[in-house]
């Protein structure tokens, strides 16, 4: 009896496992935050959006003085975590943390449940420009080298590529050298980068992260399509510099879904420019190798349009390729 | 910092503990049906953030070494592998324990768990930089021969040619669900959101092995499945048997090492070319899947020893070729520590303290596995009434668990009910599990093949023969087919 009476015990205490983790958010109260905030990342753990989530989850979590918790819901690229963080309710309990433009990308190119406008989007905290970088022992030292070949060759280049971003830059980055070359899908950062240091593609396209690891393993980064010359890399080219007009980047963004009310909002945005502007912040992600760039509400959504603009014309001309 | 100090800074009582209780913790999430040391890892990946990169880097270090061992535990008493790399121990070991002999199946269990282990840490403390630099010979071609090598062993495994022809195909089918990445476009997907980002291999296993068993054990008492009548056995009994079966070891450790030094290739496979080689050596072939324990000492032995490889082109290179190995790459990213060669430059106190540290977890694994098996043997005395509905809640979590996604569970359920058909009809379940991880791996590296051969305006063949060591591969693909052929006319 007493056996069965113990077991029974902890079975129960398994139910209860298992609805403490379903456990429902959202207070009752008046003042927000009034419960516990889930942070919606659509990735897996321990990229660079989830490490951005993490940090900003911790930081955030003090200055509101509420628990936030970071939930990881991968899968289809980001887009079944993005279409979750866009349904759910909008009361400032649901937010969601990704790396812009894979929202934007993803609604033109798939026929996604959420549009760009189905989100608030409440700052940046990031701005990690993409890179294209040679193998070791590549042929390929300058942008002039691949302008040379590529003519004589059309086609006959293989950049290595993953995520939908990574197609993308590959695209942009031949149009505007006016040059035919041949992407190459790997699945993550980690097979991408076995690619090029292997030499089985002759670029990759990645984003400023890989640089270090790229330059360890005996390759070399050929330029980025940065603004201006980063900090972290001062030797690195932007191809404007290089005389292409080429801007693309990841910048992780809070998000909530469209609807927020502003009282709601204004509790949000607040938080985050305090945190924002705390120079503890910046030194958090420049540790975990993050270029931080602070945007608040009103330039992350001028930064943002301003973005679409110029990716949409890439994605229209380049349409076949995503069907 | 020199060697002394990084020497006894691994002995500290902090470090000890975290290893003991990361391969712990490890055990219990591999054991437990759905989670796995994945999961385990990027549960407690928070935690590690606030403490020193090392000690953290141990946690879940201890966490993936004691995952890898765990899930044979489950698998063996209750014929429910805890994670998909305990397959064959469920194959041979839970027909050991029908015939009460668990003791002896777990004993094989961790002991062969042990030898894998310390071979693969050993690897990993002494050759990183060449083996990684032969890692990054495999390009998509090689990747290809060596995917199609593991459809070939499936041939060894056993069980009617026709059903095991079904089985394959069907894990094959499963595995083109989804949105094609180079394509874009979308496969069997029926609209459905979900099914775009393809049916992963975790709650297929869970469906097939877990649900099923579950399923068609309800309405039974323990005593019709199982004869609790445990013989005794000693240790030493065992370690001296696999001493003598040091080449089963020693193959199964390479194999692991081998398949965990390639990207994106996953353990599964390490465990069935293990498996599967076994099988072909041996004395008594047509013991297995009856309870041969050489079937668990190659996939135990294979599955702990591609702990350490993993880590090889992580730290050598700084690429993570596995989720496992990626969220180590987040922990340590975010303590501001970039991976590759320079680490062993810049940061010799977390490289080496992590390295050696990877060798205490195999003690503390063996150590928890061996003195623990009494107590993991009680779980056969629980009557089946509270099992099924145990292994039914749990598995269902770990379904949800893998992505948060109650998709997934949905999954499982479906599976499990065709599981549950399958195993009354006799179709082999683990050649299904081969053709969802192979399919992808296939496809996309054929795919690639084809896409570089047209950069470089060379046939698909040209591309894929100009490389001895794809020539190799493709030698051996056609030696294990030859090998399959054989051993089956000969037990027709």
């Amino acid at each position: 009896m007493k056996k069965k009476l113990i077991l029974l015990l902890a079975v129960t205490l398994m139910f209860s496992l298992v609805a403490i983790g379903c456990n429902d958010n959202g207070g009752d109260g008046d003042v927000y935050p009034n419960g516990t905030i889930e942070i919606i990342v659509p990735y897996s753990a321990g990229g660079g959006g989830d490490t951005v989530a993490r940090i900003l989850a911790d930081a955030l979590s003090d200055e509101l003085d509420a628990q936030i918790n970071v939930i990881n819901r991968e899968g289809a690229g980001g887009e079944l975590g993005i279409a979750e963080i866009a349904a759910s309710e909008a009361d400032g309990y649901t937010l969601g943390v990704f790396g812009y433009p894979d929202n934007f990308v993803l609604e033109h190119t798939r026929d996604t449940d959420f549009t760009f406008d189905d989100l608030e989007y409440l700052g940046a905290f990031d701005d990690m420009p993409m890179g294209i970088f040679a193998g070791p022992g590549s042929d390929f030292e300058t942008i002039e080298d691949i302008v040379a070949y590529g003519q004589e060759n059309p086609g006959s280049i293989a950049i290595g590529e993953s995520g939908a971003l990574g197609l993308l830059h590959v695209l942009a980055f031949s149009d505007h050298l006016g040059i035919e070359t041949t992407p190459v899908n790997y699945e993550g950062g980690g097979e991408l980068m076995n690619a090029i240091l292997g030499g089985h593609v002759d670029l990759a396209s990645t984003s400023s992260m890989s640089h270090d690891p790229i330059k360890d393993g005996g390759g070399h980064p050929i330029g980025f399509a940065a603004a201006e010359r980063m900090d972290m890399f001062p030797d690195v080219p932007t191809f404007k510099e290089l005389g292409y007009d080429l801007e693309m980047g990841v910048s992780r963004v809070l998000v909530a879904p469209a609807g927020l009310p502003e009282e709601i909002r204004d509790v949000l945005t607040e938080a985050l420019d305090n945190i924002g502007n705390d120079p503890e912040l910046k030194e958090r992600f420049e540790n975990a190798a993050l270029p931080y760039r602070y945007l608040d509400y009103n330039d992350v959504n001028e930064v943002l349009e301003r973005s679409n603009n110029t990716l949409a014309p890439v994605i229209e001309r380049n349409s076949e390729r995503f069907q | 910092m020199d060697s002394l100090q990084i020497f006894l800074g691994i002995l500290s009582p902090a470090v000890l503990l975290v290893i003991f209780f990361g391969v712990l913790i490890g055990i219990i999430v591999g054991a437990i049906p759905g989670l796995n040391g994945a999961i385990g890892i990027s549960l407690l990946l928070p935690i590690t953030f606030t403490m020193e990169p090392q000690i953290g880097l141990l946690l879940l270090g201890g966490i993936y070494m004691g995952g890898m061992y765990g899930g044979s535990i489950t698998a063996i008493l209750l014929n429910v592998p805890g994670d998909v790399v305990a397959a064959p121990a469920a194959m041979e070991g839970y027909p050991l324990t029908r015939q009460g002999r668990s003791k002896e199946a777990l004993y094989y269990s961790i002991f062969s768990s042990m030898f894998g282990g310390i071979i693969g840490v050993l690897i990993l403390i002494f050759f990183p930089p060449p083996l990684a630099r032969f890692a990054l010979q495999f390009g998509p071609a090689e990747m290809f021969f060596i995917a199609l090598s593991g459809l070939v062993v499936i041939g060894a495994l056993g069980g009617n040619i026709y059903k095991s022809l079904f089985a394959v195909f069907f894990g094959l089918f499963i595995s083109t669900i989804g949105v094609d990445a180079i394509t874009a476009s979308q496969r069997f997907t029926l609209g459905n959101i979900n099914l775009r980002s393809g049916i992963s291999v975790v709650p297929v296993v869970l469906g097939l092995f877990c649900l099923a068993e579950m399923f068609l054990n309800i309405g039974k008492k323990s005593s019709e499945v199982v004869t609790y009548k445990e013989q005794d056995i000693k240790r030493m009994t065992v370690i001296k048997d696999i001493m003598r079966h040091k080449m089963l070891v020693i193959k199964g450790s390479l194999i692991g090492t081998f398949v965990g030094l390639l990207p994106g290739v996953g353990t599964t496979l390490a465990v069935f070319l293990s498996y599967g080689e076994a099988k072909r050596v041996s004395k008594k072939p047509e013991d297995f899947e009856n309870g041969n324990v050489e079937g668990i000492i190659a996939a135990e032995s294979a599955n702990n020893a591609t702990v350490g490889s993993t880590m090889v082109p992580l730290l050598a290179l700084g690429v993570p070729g596995s989720p496992t190995t990626a969220i180590i790459a987040g922990a340590l990213i975010i303590h501001g520590i970039i991976l590759g060669p320079s680490l062993f430059v810049q940061r010799p106190d977390v490289a080496y303290t992590f390295i050696f540290g990877m060798l205490l977890t195999v003690v503390a694994m063996t150590l928890i596995g061996a003195f623990g098996i009494k107590y993991f043997a009680y779980i056969l005395k629980i009557k089946m009434e509270y099992i099924v509905p145990t292994v039914l809640v749990f598995t269902l979590f770990g379904a949800y668990s893998l992505r948060n996604n109650v998709f997934d569970v949905l999954i499982a359920i479906i599976l499990g009910v065709l599981g549950a058909v399958f195993k009354k009809t006799g179709v082999p379940l683990a050649p299904i599990i081969i053709g969802v991880v192979l399919g992808g791996l296939i496809e996309t590296n054929l795919v690639r093949s084809m896409t570089i051969a047209g950069a470089r305006q060379i046939s698909l063949l040209q591309y894929m023969l100009t490389n001895p060591l794809a020539i190799g591969l493709l030698a051996l693909v056609c030696v294990i087919f030859y090998v399959v052929i054989k051993m089956r006319v000969k037990t027709q």
